[in-house]
């Protein structure tokens, strides 16, 4: 994959290994981010995540490359003038397409709107993270508002990269399949016929193997650092042994906020008809466990399932009454949920391993054998 | 009184505490019994299990009887309406029970009255826990 020392007559190494290795590296987690990101169930969003860290990373690499890197890998000889992009568009018109040794100047700006498009979506993908699922770098200052808004625009980020990817996959399909330029294989090994004769100066050397590669183990190796560094956990309280032992009898002991403050004083005011059954309290412990649950109701959090669940209010008081809940757990039948290890739809913890924290982390979610996630 | 009983289950109480324990439980219903009514005989295992059977129909709509959590086998596990499973009646199933009377209390209260619709008498829960001992 280095530097051909006898490539063929009319040949030269324009893709330096370290750009090469970038692009195919870069061109995997793209693929695992889309389908994890559009085909895939929210448990996969580890590894949507772990994309979109190697992209960060890789995006860090590429911008030093695109300064210090072999010559066609140098954002300065990307051939950007507006001029070269009409006489190239003209010259497409007219069924012609010239070898350019680095890139065309229509491919140039399709690689800065990748560049541009992963990075913006590496950014907003950084928020939404840590914003609604409180996890990653931002998992502090980012709040669950935000990071839901912002979710829209990864949205559409996404579907402009998709499409820019498919423009650019075409592009290459044209060029290789219409026009005979071996773009891809020039990818893979380097190496491209110099249009003209005039250019045969060696424009890649060892030194860029070497440097590249090292740059982009050490911006990968950073980034994927700061980006797993272990924060604590922005999380309301662990659930608390005095309530479990009250209420954790009969169901699991609901988080505190997965309901509002004033659901709770409402339903601990009416223990003597719980859902159809006397579950009355003490009376000492009834205003013990009251002062808890309502001490960390949902507006005290600012998780996902308090937002989306806790405060969101509903007639029976239950949470599988909110639209939201029903939504997420739509391909579960009944019968997933009658199973002796699951019990009922109170049973939270059958399946989120993390609902005594409140968090109910998408990666969490883990379902006995045999029960849809 | 069925002396044979009372002897084995103090035999029980010397062997294991916490069937100790649910041994000075019945002696506390035992008293109170007897102050609700002077001809209080003792209780009564068959007693106990007939109310533990039974579906007097003045309770809570979704508890017709103690069965419909506890299944009819009191050696069985049992599931609560909300899917837990809840550790078998018997005393030789559940060596440890009846040995915490505030939580022997707390149950009785918030389950005579799902199932009963009423509190239960110190001879019923007395009868109740007899029976429990025999199972």
């Amino acid at each position: 994959m280095t530097d051909q020392p006898n490539a063929p007559a009319g040949a030269q190494t324009v893709w330096d290994l370290p750009l090469r290795l970038f692009h195919w590296i870069a061109v995997s987690a793209v693929a695992v981010s889309l389908v994890t990101g559009y085909l895939l169930g929210d448990h996969w969003l580890f590894l949507h995540v772990a994309a979109g860290g190697v992209l960060g990373g890789l995006l860090a690499f590429r911008l030093a490359w695109g300064v210090i890197g072999s010559r066609y890998s140098r954002f300065a000889t990307f051939p950007l003038r507006p001029s070269g992009v009409r006489r190239q568009i003209g010259h497409l018109m007219r069924g012609r397409s010239d070898l350019h040794t680095g890139h065309n100047p229509v491919g140039a700006w399709m690689i800065v709107a990748l560049l541009a498009g992963l990075g913006l979506l590496v950014a907003t993908g950084l928020v939404v993270w840590g914003g609604q699922e409180h996890q990653g770098p931002l998992s502090a200052v980012i709040g669950y508002k935000l990071g839901h808004g912002v979710k829209e625009v990864h949205e559409v980020l996404a579907a402009l990269l998709l499409t820019a990817v498919g423009i650019h996959v075409a592009g290459v399909v044209v060029e290789t399949v219409v026009f005979r330029h071996p773009v891809v294989k020039a990818m893979v090994h380097g190496r491209k016929p110099v249009p003209g004769s005039g250019e045969t100066a060696r424009t890649v050397g060892l030194t860029h193997t070497v440097v590249g590669l090292g740059l982009m183990a050490l911006a990968v190796g950073a980034w994927l650092y700061w980006f797993y560094l272990p924060r604590p956990a922005v999380a309301p309280v662990r659930t608390s042994q005095a309530y479990t032992r009250d209420c954790g009898d009969c169901h699991w002991a609901f988080h505190p906020s997965l309901r509002t403050a004033g659901t709770w004083r409402t339903m601990m005011a009416g223990l003597a008809d719980h859902y159809g059954e006397d579950a009355s309290l003490a009376p000492d412990r009834r205003d013990q466990v009251t002062a808890y649950l309502v001490a960390h109701a949902a507006e005290t959090a600012d998780t996902e399932a308090s937002h989306e669940i806790g405060r969101r209010e509903t007639a029976s008081g239950r949470i599988t009454d909110t639209r939201y809940w029903q939504r997420r757990h739509r391909q579960l039948s009944d019968q997933d949920f009658a199973r002796p290890d699951v019990g009922s739809k109170m049973a939270c913890n059958a399946c989120h391993r993390d609902a005594d924290t409140g968090r109910f982390d998408d990666d969490m979610i883990q379902p006995p054998k045999g029960v849809p996630a | 009184m069925k002396t044979p009983f009372l002897t084995g289950l103090v035999l029980a109480a010397l062997a294991f505490q916490p069937a100790a324990r649910a041994a000075s439980l019945l002696d506390g219903y035992a008293d109170a019994a007897r102050a609700a009514d002077a001809g209080f005989a003792g209780f009564s295992a068959g007693r106990g299990r007939a109310l533990f059977a039974a579906t007097p129909g003045t309770g809570k709509p979704d508890t017709p009887s103690c069965t419909t959590c506890h299944t009819a086998d009191p050696r069985a596990a049992g599931r609560t309406r909300a899917g837990k499973a809840i550790a078998p009646m018997a005393l030789s199933v559940s060596p440890d029970r009846y040995a915490d009377p505030a939580k022997v209390e707390k149950w009785f209260r918030r389950n005579c009255n799902s199932v009963l619709g009423r509190a239960c008498t110190a001879r019923e829960k007395g009868d109740f826990i007899r029976f429990m001992a025999t199972q």
